[in-house]
Formats: C-alpha cells, structure tokens, sequence
C-alpha cells in the first residue's frame, strides 16, 4: 500500500515537473522562443490582438538585443495573451 | 543579330546578361542552402504573405463547382463528424477544451485553431479536408476517406466555434462510429492485397 501512494505520489511530481519545465521553457527569452511567438503570431487572423501582440513581440526582441531579460519576459508573457485572446 | 542597330544590340545584351545574373544568384542561393527549412524559425512576414495568398488563391480556384450537399446541418452528419475531428484533426487543429498540443506548437506553419472559426466556405473546407495542403502538414484525407465522411466533418467544422467544451465532449461520444471503426474495412482491403 505505501509503495503505491510513494510510487504515486512519485508519477504526479514527474508529471508536474516536466509541465513546469515546458513551460518555463517556452516563456524563456530565446531567439527560440520569440521565433515560436512569431509563427503564432504569423497564424492569427488579422485585428487588435495581432497588432498587440506584434508589437509586443518587437519590443520583447528589442530587450533581448539590449540584454534586458526580465522587459523581454514581460513583453513575451504581454504577447503572449494576445495570441490566446 | 548583327542586321539589329547598335542601340538595339546593347539593349539585347544587357537583358541577357540580367537575365543569366539572376539566374546565377538563384541558383547560388539554392544550391548553397541559403533558405532555411527548419520549422522553427518562422518566414519573413512578405513571404508568409506570399504563400499564404497563394494558399488561399489556389483553394479558392479549384474549389470552385464542387456542389455542397444540403444536408450539413443533419445532426447525424454533425455528429458523425465530430467523431472523426476528434480522431483525425484535433491532435493539431484543436477542440474547444483542449490545450496546445506539442505537434499544434511545433508545426510550421502552424494549423488553424478552428474553435476560432475559419474563413473557408464549406466548399473550400471540403476541398482542403480532401486534397490536403503541400508542405504544411496536412494531409489528403481524400485518399483513404470518401467523400460523404469529409462533407461530415465539413458539416461539424460549421458548428464547431459555437461548441462548449461539454457540447463538443458531448457530440463526440455521440457519434455513431469511431474513426477506427469506419477504417476497419479499408484496414482489410489493405492486407488483403
């Protein structure tokens, strides 16, 4: 019986992980990541939120380029619920 | 050529010479890899344009004439088509409920939410459904699939913005044959030869 409450409990702290590190991973401030938020961008039908989130992309880049990561999430994260709008 | 005026001439040669420069610099820039395939890294937005009005031009022009049944708003053939969105399309197309899935975020480019709605009359859906798009992932359904399954799905595909996630839960547990099961006999046909 404990072993399969740790066994478990084990499988869901994997589980929560592994969603954590994707998506910590897909907010990091990467050429990576601002190339995925372009294609979403590119996909999405044309109005305020893909204005929005263009232009909060462009200045994200900008503060990668100035290495300011912290700006460049917060525009990431901005863009971000402009695509899921 | 040496009966043509010397202006003329000229003329000629510095077209021709254009001409074979261009091509040249194509050619260089085809053979020494200078466009890049890779998925993740997205086109330049005049090019995204470019392909995507083609896109959309080449469906409009071939969907043309097909005849659209008028029977798309049978909640039979709605169900049924849910059933197969649910099998064929939603694992990239999505469904009202579901999160991105790693193939919806790593396809280039990326596949339509149609949760969102679509822009495509039926008859373009059917079309697209049918004959799939080159170099985007999605596939000819048309091939393995006749033509009465794809106008379901084309008749789910009209209902599908205004589901609910209960709603669209709902009408895929109700429709009358799963994808597995309506493939089984071509599965068989298949072995069999």
């Amino acid at each position: 019986m404990c072993k399969t409450v740790f066994f478990a409990a084990f499988l869901c702290g994997a589980a929560l992980n592994s969603v954590m590190a994707h998506e910590q991973h897909r907010m990091e401030c990467t050429e990576t990541a601002i190339h995925a938020m372009h294609a979403d961008i590119q996909a999405m039908e044309g109005g305020e939120a893909k204005t929005t989130a263009m232009k909060e992309i462009d200045m994200a880049e900008d503060m990668m380029a100035k290495k300011d990561m912290e700006a460049c999430m917060t525009h990431m994260h901005k863009a971000m619920e402009a695509i899921e709008k | 050529m040496s009966d043509l005026p010397a202006s003329r001439r000229h003329w000629l040669f510095a077209t021709v010479a254009a001409v074979a420069l261009l091509c040249a610099i194509g050619a260089a820039a085809l053979y020494g890899g200078l466009f890049n395939v890779a998925a993740d890294v997205p086109h330049s937005n005049a090019l995204y344009w470019l392909l995507e009005t083609a896109r959309e031009r080449s469906i409009a022009v071939r969907a043309t004439g097909i005849v659209v049944p008028d029977d798309l708003a049978d909640p039979r053939r709605i169900a049924s088509g849910a059933g197969q969105y649910a099998e064929m399309c939603s694992h990239c197309h999505l469904a009202p409920g579901m999160k991105r899935t790693e193939i919806s975020r790593g396809l280039y480019p990326r596949a339509p939410e149609l949760r969102r709605g679509s822009d495509l009359t039926p008859a373009e859906a059917f079309w697209v459904v049918k004959h799939g798009i080159k170099m985007t992932g999605m596939p000819a359904w048309g091939l393995t699939h006749d033509d009465e399954i794809l106008w379901d799905v084309v008749a789910f595909l009209r209902k599908l913005p205004d589901l609910t996630p209960e709603q669209y839960r709902s009408l895929v547990e109700s429709a009358p044959k799963t994808h597995g099961e309506s493939m089984e006999g071509g599965q068989m046909d298949h072995m069999d030869h």
